[in-house]
């Protein structure tokens, strides 16, 4: 058999092939650098964000959630087949640097693949070109005919080219190792890659086998570094940015960023929030950059379930392609919204143009997006942000004035008087409830917050807690009138100043009084003051204090519950939020004659209830449903007839939702410390 | 003995509500108190004026010139600040109107008489009054007493007193010109506008389903909008749900929209402020949902729910069907 | 255009019970929030429209003390220039004193508009605007509830009864008092009012300005305050919804309406 020259040896028109490869590198690593490079500026430009604490959590993060791909078989067959062209790629990175340096003719990597080791190497990445080709094909296939949901509004061309791309790239090697082994029969190893392509190829044809085995080579390396192209222009561009991204992912879940991460004294700032897209910091350009257009956000967005017109998938997208419009790789920007096709102001603002305001405001802030996430995208950051901006320049709606404001003057968001926030308590006739004053001492400190304190319903839950609490023998108090709302909702519809002068004037408040354990009434409080607040003294939300309560044997439940068969709604200030998805189980569980279902959509993938949050102000015209009328739905199809929520919020919508369908006998909803006070 | 005074308020030459109200109060006064009755009106001509003040007062003061074809505030100030002058009357009642507003303080200003304003009550002892008026929106009642002078300006609440009917008397009407010294106008009238003209006249509807304050937004609205076409009735509103854009005022009730009398004036989440209180003196039954048990629609309506409006509205609507 | 706005801090009353001090003549005060008046505030947002769109400056002014300054600094982040406080130390204050005292400090503010609301919602009393218009010789008009400027002059609408608007024109410079409605005041956050803090705000004590015992002597006096009697009032019908929806329906049928 004669030798056959390297594709890189041989000479075209009388130039050494290495030369077409040197040229080829040269010039598509040069471009290569140069889009990066472009990319670069306006992370470089957008805002400070500090995301090097913890190292050893980040690299833990990125072994699990980058690596590992945990969260890619939330979605089974789509995660599997990412999976398998994500390895894929990995095994696959050696071969293409092997070939690239055989381009280049430097042959570090000759002693390597002829030993033993590229024996085995060869097997492998034979293997997984087969595996990579099926599941590229499958991909297009399912794309093509089953046309999942979620992939509508995302580029779906940039899809079918890439996954064209990718499985060019394997079948050019398979064809150039095909076509080598047609060329030098003699002894291999299992090459179950290069032997299927083999088969396709003419037995006996020294010219033609040549031939091909130059093409495909020269058509392999050319197709890799269109790819190498390709990708910072296009939702690719995950491939290189999407581990950086789960590496620098937020590990606060639940805080709120700051208005600026390196500005201390926010009265320096000219404007606050995200009016422009230079406002997000380097983290959130880097989340547009990364996003694969997966649509798992979305679908699992309850805003865009009930027909709100939020869609977090396209709000990225739209982000997206406007930077990308004005911080383009080739030519001069659209600078502004309205060269880029839309007719507003010039300032680049992109509420109002890019994104409507409804958009923004649909969002409840669940985190649904966040957790179902491949690559660790931030929305509930970039909402606040943007609802900061739309605060300061009076686009939020109306309806606000006059909330805001009762939250600044009366301390609480219905205007009623301070000094009836411990009302309530007045209807425990045979409890005492101790109102803190400076100086005095208590175990816990019950922070009631404003529904607890005015609205009669939570009252009423608020009154279930702290007669448990006396039942335990806890030595509890409240602070009453000196208790300000704890800002939640406040600080998430973008009124910073008013949710920092709340905080304030709490943090003082709570100074005065000396306690071991701080308790809340619904999940809200607990999480912005165990996040947004800078305090160190224990912080737990009543669910999972009752819980230990009763383990402990302080409470004792004895009577049975209501022979119901009842299903717990996680709500996502416990639940997502805060990872709290077992103790108010472990205390349901506790409860004698408790029989307890799971819904589908249960523990991360809870559905929000509609929300503790904007929604009590500001209705959506767009939406058909609500919310909580779903998760009724939800909690019916797995065959409870008791819902029991530990959030307050939750409660009322599930009330309402109940009351609206007329299904007071089929359905009732309790909160749980209610449920667990009926067995004491 | 001295006189009471009272401004007679008039507009497109019919005499308005007020003028009687002040005159049945003002009468109680000059009987209790021996004083003596004048109206002072400032017209154009006597017309459909004269007639009626002179059956109620002892005498009356007619100002007669053509500059008094349209209410100016600058010269019912001056005006009347030379009849206080001349006749030194120990009160001077007139309307707390948008007229009354606009001359009664600049008056007190000029003669340097004291004014107490928007009166429910008016007491004499001896020769100083005692007035009684509200504060924080109807919330407290207060009364006030003025620092000695030889005459005291009054503005009186609409319907705060019962016009009634008494023996007519026969007044002395002395006509008077124009005084000298009186200003140039520094404001010209241009026309009346009506912007309560609209698609529907709530003041003739017999059943009107009216919200407040306690709809919360705008977007709500509809649902109370619903409830009104399935119990037939016409939509109206208070005053804020005006201000804010959300209905056309042709909705408005009150002292500055449409006065109404239907049979029934089912009153959604309206706190019962006295100016829309007023508009609906006139309805046969009152019935008032609000979710604060003080509110001071409680205290004008016949029959009132404690309760969360929109939970009455839903309630409402499923029993029509049934 | 130079535009100076008076305006005042009163008592957030609306879900208040208000309670009558051992006087008799005051309310409890420890309890309550203070808020703008809400006239004062579409006075305000009228102002810096109209700044917004003819050019100009816009002065607020109060009478009060440091906590009344709150109010100032809203009046700035919503865009107003310059604001000035003149503090009455234990002055006894009624309409009659306010207007004497606004009138000697707007005298020095140069003024082509002053702007004032029609009422106070705590007195109720509805004099201060005139009254200032009247010790400054300036025209005016009352329950203006729209301003359409033309060149030294103002086309205005008036508010009467019954719907029914008053059209008049006005010449500058004038005094006007402002109708709730005239416009949708715009919101200021606490970082907006706080980043107001660098603005201008004066403040003058009161007898800097020189004014005369008969000046600042009250008119009106209160002598005393008392709750509303406990009227007859409403029957109030008790239950559950649906229960109270029949009670009501029967009601309605009864007095004459077909539902």
């Amino acid at each position: 058999m004669p030798t056959i020259l390297h594709p890189a040896a041989s000479h075209y028109l009388g130039i050494p092939g290495v030369v077409f490869g040197w040229i080829i590198v040269v010039l598509a690593v040069g471009l290569f650098g140069y889009t990066i490079y472009k990319r670069l500026v306006l992370l470089k430009g957008a805002q400070a964000d500090p995301r090097f604490s913890n190292i050893g959590e980040r690299l833990k993060g990125l072994l699990t959630f980058g690596i590992i791909q945990k969260r890619q078989p939330r979605y089974l067959w789509a995660g599997i087949l990412h999976i398998v062209i994500f390895w894929g790629f990995v095994v696959l990175g050696l071969r293409s640097l092997e070939l690239v340096m055989q381009a280049l003719g430097i042959p570090f990597l000759d002693p390597l693949m002829k030993g033993p080791f590229g024996a085995f190497y060869g097997s492998l990445k034979d293997l997984f070109e087969l595996l990579v080709l099926a599941a590229c094909i499958f991909s297009i296939l399912r794309r093509a005919i089953s046309r999942p949901a979620r992939y509508a509004g995302s580029h779906q061309f940039e899809a079918y080219l890439v996954l064209g791309l990718i499985s060019f790239l394997m079948v050019t090697d398979m064809l150039y190792e095909g076509s080598l082994l047609r060329i030098e029969s003699g002894a291999h190893g299992w090459l179950p890659a290069a032997q299927t392509a083999a088969v396709f190829l003419p037995e006996a044809n020294p010219s033609a086998l040549k031939a091909i085995l130059q093409s495909s080579f020269w058509l392999h390396i050319l197709a890799l570094f269109c790819f190498l192209n390709l990708l910072p222009l296009s939702k690719h561009f995950h491939i290189i940015t999407a581990l950086p991204n789960v590496f620098f992912r937020k590990l606060k879940k639940g805080a709120i960023k700051p208005l600026r991460w390196d500005v201390e004294d926010i009265d320096e700032l000219e404007s606050s929030g995200a009016g422009k897209i230079e406002d997000f910091t380097w983290k959130h350009v880097l989340d547009f950059y990364t996003c694969t257009e997966c649509g798992r956000c979305s679908d699992n967005c309850p805003a865009y379930a009930v027909g709100r017109p939020l869609s977090p998938k396209m709000i990225t997208i739209k982000l997206r392609d406007y930077a990308y419009s004005r911080y383009p790789v080739f030519g001069p920007g659209n600078r502004s919204a309205s060269e880029a096709g839309k007719d507003e102001d010039e300032s680049g603002t992109i509420i109002g143009t890019i994104i409507e305001p409804d958009e923004i405001w649909s969002c409840t802030t669940c985190g649904a997006c966040e957790e179902e996430c491949p690559v660790f995208i931030e929305y509930i950051d970039k909402m606040i942000d943007m609802r900061r901006y739309m605060v300061e320049t009076g686009l939020a709606p109306k309806t606000f004035n006059q909330i805001l404001m009762q939250f600044e003057k009366t301390g609480n968001p219905f205007g009623k008087p301070a000094a009836k926030r411990a009302e309530w308590t007045q209807e425990l006739a045979d409890i005492p409830v101790k109102i803190l004053k400076d100086g005095d001492e208590v175990d816990v400190l019950y922070f009631v917050d404003s529904y607890g304190s005015y609205d009669p319903r939570v009252q009423e839950i608020a009154r279930a807690i702290a007669t448990g609490l006396h039942r335990a023998g806890v030595s509890f108090g409240v602070l009453g009138r000196r208790e300000k709302d704890s800002g939640h909702q406040v600080r998430r519809m973008g009124e910073e100043g008013l949710f920092q002068m709340l905080l304030e004037e709490n943090v003082e408040t709570f100074q005065g009084v000396t306690f071991r354990t701080m308790i809340t009434t619904d999940p809200h409080a607990f999480n912005t003051i165990l996040k947004d607040y800078p305090v160190s003294f224990p912080v737990m939300h009543y669910s999972a204090y009752v819980e230990s309560l009763v383990r402990t044997g302080r409470l004792q439940p004895v009577k049975p519950v209501e022979p119901r068969v009842y299903t717990y709604h996680d709500p996502c200030y416990l639940g997502r939020h805060n990872g709290l998805y077992d103790p108010p189980r472990n205390l349901l569980r506790s409860l004698p004659g408790m029989r307890l279902v799971e819904m589908e959509r249960s523990r991360d993938r809870s559905f929000c209830c509609g929300g503790g949050d904007i929604i009590l102000w500001h209705e959506i015209e767009q939406e058909e449903v609500r919310m909580a009328a779903k998760r009724i739905e939800m909690a019916r199809s797995a065959g409870a007839d008791c819902l029991v929520t530990a959030c307050p919020f939750c409660l009322i919508h599930f009330e309402d939702a109940i009351k609206t369908a007329g299904l007071e006998n089929e359905m009732k909803v309790i909160d749980l410390m209610e449920l667990t006070l009926s067995t004491l | 003995m001295s006189d009471i005074y009272v401004v007679a308020e008039h507009r497109q030459g019919e005499l308005r509500d007020i003028t009687f109200e002040m005159l049945t109060k003002a009468r109680a006064l000059c009987q209790a108190g021996g004083h003596s009755l004048t109206a002072v009106l400032l017209a154009d001509e006597a017309g459909a004026l004269l007639p009626p003040l002179a059956e109620r007062a002892d005498k009356i003061l007619f100002f007669q010139d053509a500059r008094f074809k349209v209410f100016d505030p600058d010269l019912y100030r001056d005006v009347l600040a030379h009849a206080i002058g001349e006749g030194k009357p120990l009160l001077i009642l007139m309307g707390h109107t948008p007229s009354g507003l606009e001359y009664a303080p600049a008056l007190s200003i000029r003669t340097g008489l004291p004014i107490a304003t928007d009166c429910v009550d008016i007491q004499l002892e001896g020769s100083k009054p005692k007035l009684t008026r509200q504060i924080y929106s109807g919330k407290l009642f207060a009364r006030v007493v003025c620092r000695d002078a030889e005459s005291y300006l009054i503005t009186v609440r609409p319907s705060a007193f019962q016009p009634e009917e008494s023996a007519p008397v026969q007044a002395e009407v002395v006509q008077l010109p124009l005084p000298g010294g009186v200003s140039e106008p520094r404001r010209t009238f241009i026309e009346y506008e009506d912007t309560s003209a609209g698609a529907v006249d709530i003041a003739q509807a017999p059943f009107l389903v009216s919200i407040g304050r306690g709809v919360g937004e705008e977007e709500n609205i509809a649902v109370i909008q619903e409830l009104a076409e399935r119990l037939g009735a016409t939509l109206s509103c208070s005053r804020p749900v005006v201000d804010k854009n959300w209905l056309p005022r042709y909705h408005q009730v009150g002292t500055s929209g449409k006065s109404v009398k239907p049979k029934v004036y089912l009153a959604l989440g309206i706190s019962g402020a006295f100016q829309h209180v007023a508009g609906i003196a006139g309805a046969g039954t009152v019935i008032a949902v609000n979710k604060d048990k003080k509110a001071p629609i409680f205290r004008a309506a016949d029959y009132g729910v404690v309760d969360d409006l929109f939970k009455i509205a839903e309630a409402l609507k499923e029993k029509i069907n049934g | 255009m130079d535009i100076v706005v008076c305006i005042k801090r009163v008592p957030l009353t609306q879900e208040v019970d208000l309670v009558i001090d051992a006087g008799k003549k005051d309310i409890r005060k420890d309890d309550l929030a203070y808020i703008l008046n809400d006239w004062d505030n579409y006075a305000i947002e009228e102002a810096v429209q109209l700044k917004e769109t003819f050019d100009g400056s816009v002065t607020v002014v109060t009478v009060g003390d440091e906590e009344d300054e709150e109010i100032l600094r809203r009046a700035l982040a919503m865009g107003a220039d310059r604001a000035v406080r003149v503090d009455p130390g234990s002055q006894p204050l009624d309409g009659f004193v306010l207007s004497g005292i606004l009138a000697a400090v707007v005298k020095t503010i140069p003024h082509d508009l002053v702007l004032t609301g029609v009422q106070a919602d705590d007195d109720n009393a509805g004099v201060v605007g005139v009254m200032l218009a009247e010790r400054l010789g300036l025209s005016h008009a009352a329950v203006v509830t729209r301003i359409e400027k033309e060149n030294g002059t103002a086309r205005l609408h008036l508010e009467l009864e019954g719907g029914m608007d008053a059209v008049c024109q006005i010449r500058f410079p004038a005094l006007l008092t402002i109708q709730t409605g005239i416009n949708e005041p715009r919101y200021v956050s606490i970082m907006g009012i706080r980043k107001a803090g660098k603005k201008e705000l004066k403040v003058i004590e009161l007898g800097e300005l020189g004014l005369s015992d008969a000046d600042l002597l009250p008119q009106t006096q209160v002598e005393e305050l008392y709750l509303p009697p406990e009227a007859e009032g409403a029957e109030i019908i008790e239950g559950d919804p649906g229960a109270i929806a029949e009670t009501l329906l029967r009601i309605i049928r009864e007095k004459g309406v077909n539902v």
